[in-house]
């Protein structure tokens, strides 16, 4: 069974975007493994000279390094992903690299109808900087619109559309975490890249 | 022309910051650019709202006070930095003082074309709905290379490089006028001012009758007002309330304060009315501003109000004869606002500024002479044969706001325009 980290791309505390993920978490249950892991906490990125990162994004970075794979969900915030969920990504291409060629499986949910367009276009390009070089799913969107009305009392996606496209979508990622598996050949040539990216030089 | 500056970056080390600082620095002719700090706004969080932190309100009451914004942003991972993201967060959220704004992108990178992703990033967040800024099309300005293209003083070195900023920036500045003056409201003219202060605004003292000679203490029992020994906090200070009447007694200027309602609500009164400059009575404090003046001179009242409350005018000077030739009696106007912008009324300033000039002449010994060149009278107040005026000071100031009836200061009616005058 695959081990899958979901990253709440939010730092805050009543957010639609972790009521996905836990959904995910249970719904998938007998399909994968799903731990979620959070945001919040973690200082602003400032480019520190003796190129530390916080203790709790070296955890992230090891998790994220052990898992087969990274679900992210995101809000949209004028129209591109939040500030919180930027500093969380800037912190882990720190002189680390746990995205190097990780699979990457992108969700959103919004409080309007468009549900993260905007802000999954922009998480996309952000994910396939030469910093990062994650493996994003491709062609592949989940939107979650009026998000604050998508869920029933118990955490379940209300929209049957919706959680056949959600399911759908999961087993298509399945499957690109193995295929990704195989595409293995400039691994540790991309790692090495990403490790030898020059951050006071930018 | 009044800009602020924004690097998004919050490193020790910033060449957007140094290429801010340079534009700032090499181009105060052209601007006055004032490049702001970012370090303390505190990471964007939707459950914990910090808009009334001092950091962001420091931010949003310049951004709102300036004339147009200029952003120079780093690039991390193809986009902008956490930390202008997070910033621009908390400009869209409860406040919104982007709007409208004329903004300006510029960025400074290590190699080519460094920014351009981010460049372009950072436009697209701008003129989303809750950002709703108006950035400049076309003309990015992509520094690249930053680590050679500085010399030791933290000037650019490549006249082209500076050529082409400054065109850019030229290019800015008309790019601010054109958007500021398709953001001006209409304005509604000079004859909306109402002196008789039917309106009303925060301050207002609602259920006290505003001609009544005992308004001040109606008002002071209505509002439960701090007097004697109660402490004031002050920007900057501590003061009671005897103690700030001990300090505004002992100016040597008569103030007069006016509301945005146009209510002559206080003057510092340590001087009988027939001994001031511009007479006041205790019985005043409070009444409307019509109460004070004599209805001829009301459209002249109401044209210096409107221009100090639009902003066309910071500060009208009004030189007041009659009171013979030992004396030069000025009146200044001064617009007193929020830390916001919003206008808060007008601080009136009565002083003789004779012994000023006698006392620097003496220190300094000179002496006045005739300017045979001077085709206006000005000085006429100061010298011995004084003779009416026959300057324009209220319309003359003003071109486009003429009242029906030309305006002629009359020597012999000197408090015209002033706040309040004892025998009117
Ligand atoms: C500063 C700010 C900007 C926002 N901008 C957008 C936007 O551009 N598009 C959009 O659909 N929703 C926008 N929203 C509302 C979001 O849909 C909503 O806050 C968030 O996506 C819901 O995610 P969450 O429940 O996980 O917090 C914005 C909210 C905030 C606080």
């Amino acid at each position: 069974m695959h081990k899958f980290v979901a990253i709440v791309g939010t730092n805050s505390d009543n957010s639609t975007n972790r009521k996905l993920l836990q959904f995910m978490q249970k719904h998938f249950a007998d399909q994968a493994t799903i731990e979620l892991v959070e945001i919040k906490g973690l200082p602003m990125f400032n480019k520190p000279e003796d190129k530390q990162i916080p203790a709790q994004a070296q955890a992230m970075a090891k998790q994220i390094d052990q898992a087969d794979g990274v679900i992210i969900s995101t809000p949209e915030y004028d129209h591109s992903a939040p500030a919180a969920l930027m500093n969380a990504l800037e912190w882990l291409s720190y002189y680390v690299n746990p995205f190097a060629d990780k699979p990457v499986m992108i969700t959103g949910a919004s409080y309007g109808s468009l549900g993260t367009s905007r802000a999954q276009e922009h998480l996309r390009q952000i994910l396939d900087s030469p910093e990062l070089r994650a493996r994003i799913m491709p062609s592949s969107e989940f939107f979650l619109g009026h998000s604050l009305q998508a869920f029933d009392d118990d955490g379940n996606l209300v929209d049957q559309t919706k959680l056949a496209k959600l399911e759908d979508l999961f087993a298509d990622f399945q499957t690109f975490v193995d295929i990704t598996k195989q595409l293995n050949h400039a691994n540790a040539a991309n790692k090495q890249e990403i490790h030898d990216i020059d951050w006071a030089n930018r | 022309m009044k800009l602020v500056g924004i690097a998004g970056s919050v490193a020790d080390k910033s060449y957007n910051r140094l290429l801010l600082k340079y534009i700032a620095r090499e181009f105060k002719d052209v601007v006055d650019l004032d490049v702001l700090d970012i370090n303390d706004v505190p990471l964007f969080n939707q459950s914990d709202d910090q808009t009334d932190s001092p950091a962001v309100q420091a931010i949003s009451n310049k951004i709102l006070a300036a004339d147009g914004v200029i952003i120079a942003t780093p690039e991390h991972n193809h986009t902008i930095t956490a930390s202008l993201k997070s910033l621009i967060e908390w400009l869209s959220f409860n406040i919104h003082p982007m709007s409208g704004k004329p903004v300006m992108i510029v960025g400074a990178s290590y190699y080519d074309q460094g920014s351009s992703r981010a460049q372009l990033n950072l436009r697209q967040i701008l003129e989303s709905p809750g950002v709703d800024a108006i950035v400049m099309p076309g003309n990015e300005f992509l520094l690249a290379n930053v680590k050679t293209v500085f010399d030791e003083n933290d000037n650019l070195k490549d006249d082209r490089t500076v050529s082409f900023l400054k065109e850019t920036l030229g290019k800015f500045t008309k790019f601010v006028k054109v958007i500021n003056k398709m953001n001006e409201k209409e304005d509604p003219g000079w004859q909306s001012e109402d002196l008789e202060s039917h309106g009303k605004v925060e301050t207002t003292v609602e259920g006290v009758d505003m001609h009544a000679a005992d308004w001040v203490e109606k008002a002071a029992e209505k509002t439960n007002a701090a007097e004697g020994d109660d402490y004031v906090k002050l920007d900057r200070g501590l003061l009671t309330v005897n103690q700030l009447n001990y300090f505004l007694n002992s100016m040597p200027i008569e103030l007069t304060y006016a509301d945005a309602n146009n209510q002559f609500i206080y003057y510092n009164h340590f001087l009988e009315a027939k001994d001031m400059l511009a007479a006041r009575t205790p019985g005043q404090a409070g009444n409307p501003m019509a109460d004070c003046h004599p209805k001829r001179a009301i459209p002249h009242v109401q044209q210096v109000i409107h221009m100090l409350r639009t902003g066309q005018t910071d500060m009208f000077r009004l030189p007041v004869p009659g009171m013979g030739p030992d004396k030069y009696v000025m009146h200044y106007y001064k617009a007193m606002h929020d830390a916001k912008g919003e206008y808060k009324g007008i601080n009136e300033l009565v002083l003789d500024i004779m012994p000023i000039v006698q006392y620097y002449l003496k220190h300094t010994g000179q002496m006045l002479v005739k300017d045979p060149d001077a085709d206006t009278d000005a000085v006429s107040g100061a010298s011995t044969n004084t003779k009416p005026e026959k300057t324009d000071a209220v319309s003359g100031a003003s071109a486009d706001t003429e009242p029906e009836k030309p305006a002629t200061a009359e020597p012999e009616k000197p408090d015209e325009v002033s706040g309040a005058s004892a025998n009117s």
